[in-house]
């Protein structure tokens, strides 16, 4: 009867752990408004995240040599897919030290079709404090930073911290 | 010789050096920014994008006319205090300088004042009154009469 209990108790503290391989980093931009995402897409149109203040944003660093990037992509895609309806929250990439050619590549293959800003100079990577890919920011709509990972996400992962964020927000 | 060595370390020591040129403030405070990426090397070593995000950075805020206080802060803004490979002596971290030194120069004080009281206690005079005296002085006369040769035979003689 206790290894049942035990067990059950596991199973329910592990359940609601956020399932992601993902850390929560904490650093200096929490609670600070978002830098700046301005650039030109890898389709080659003009972006700006304030355009999208309003709504929650996931602000996605990758590139395509970095194996972790290459395990997230597919939960990327699976996460924007989810979260399709107008309105709701939107993925924007940023290329970390990557060529434009392989970035593109690399989107089109997994299937992603959120915009992706290139960063050349690097400058947005220093802006938000970015270590090395694949690093991913939670914007809210009032273009806050609420969450930092670390780390390969997961579509489930990403929704854990935007229940917890949009909770913590209200 | 020992003067003139002297003199002459005085004088290249103090030597006019003038303010240092922004290449030279850039490389310094690149030499002092950790490279995100990397373990425990400067910007100013590493290859890494990053690093040579910062130091693009570093040098355009240089050229900018800003000070190495505002150059540190934002990338302090952005990655923490750890960026820096100099620890700060501010706020909390501070007392990792500070408490070893107050506790070293407490023991060193602790240490001295043991000593001087021992040293005071050594040295303390008891009086002696009159009495005293004529007791140690009668002592000392019956030790110095024991050791005379003869004075045993003496001794007996007289008291038959």
């Amino acid at each position: 009867m206790v290894v049942l209990v035990a067990g059950a108790s596991l199973v329910a503290v592990l359940a609601t752990r956020p399932p992601a391989t993902a850390t929560e980093v904490d650093t200096p931009l929490l609670g600070q408004h978002a830098p700046l995402v301005d650039g030109v897409t890898l389709a080659g149109q003009r972006f700006s995240l304030s355009s999208w203040r309003g709504r929650w944003v996931v602000v996605n660093f990758f590139a395509s040599w970095c194996p972790p990037c290459q395990q997230e992509e597919a939960e990327l895609v699976t996460f924007a897919y989810r979260h399709r309806a107008p309105g709701d929250v939107a993925v924007v990439g940023v290329v970390y030290d990557d060529t434009a050619a392989r970035a593109r590549s690399f989107l089109s293959s997994t299937g992603a079709t959120w915009p992706a800003v290139g960063d050349p100079t690097g400058q947005i990577a220093l802006d938000y404090g970015v270590r090395g890919p694949p690093e991913t920011f939670l914007v809210s709509p009032g273009g806050v930073v609420l969450v930092h990972l670390d780390g390969a996400v997961t579509a489930a992962g990403l929704d854990y911290w935007l229940h917890r964020a949009a909770a913590g927000s209200k | 010789m020992a003067l003139v060595l002297g003199v002459a370390l005085a004088v290249g020591a103090s030597g006019h050096q003038g303010p240092p040129t922004p290449a030279q403030r850039a490389a310094a405070i690149e030499a002092d920014v950790r490279c995100p990426s990397c373990e425990g090397i400067s910007v100013a070593q590493s290859s890494a994008p990053t690093a040579a995000a910062i130091r693009t950075l570093v040098a355009a805020d240089v050229a900018a006319g800003r000070s190495d206080g505002q150059i540190e802060a934002f990338l302090v803004g952005r990655y923490g205090p750890g960026i820096l490979l100099r620890p700060s002596a501010s706020g909390g971290v501070g007392l990792v300088w500070f408490v070893p030194m107050v506790a070293m120069s407490l023991a060193l004080a602790g240490l001295g004042t043991v000593f001087w009281r021992r040293g005071r206690s050594a040295a303390v005079v008891v009086a002696v009154d009159d009495e005293d005296r004529r007791l140690v002085e009668g002592l000392l006369a019956q030790r110095r009469a024991r050791r005379r040769p003869g004075a045993n035979r003496e001794t007996a003689r007289r008291h038959g």
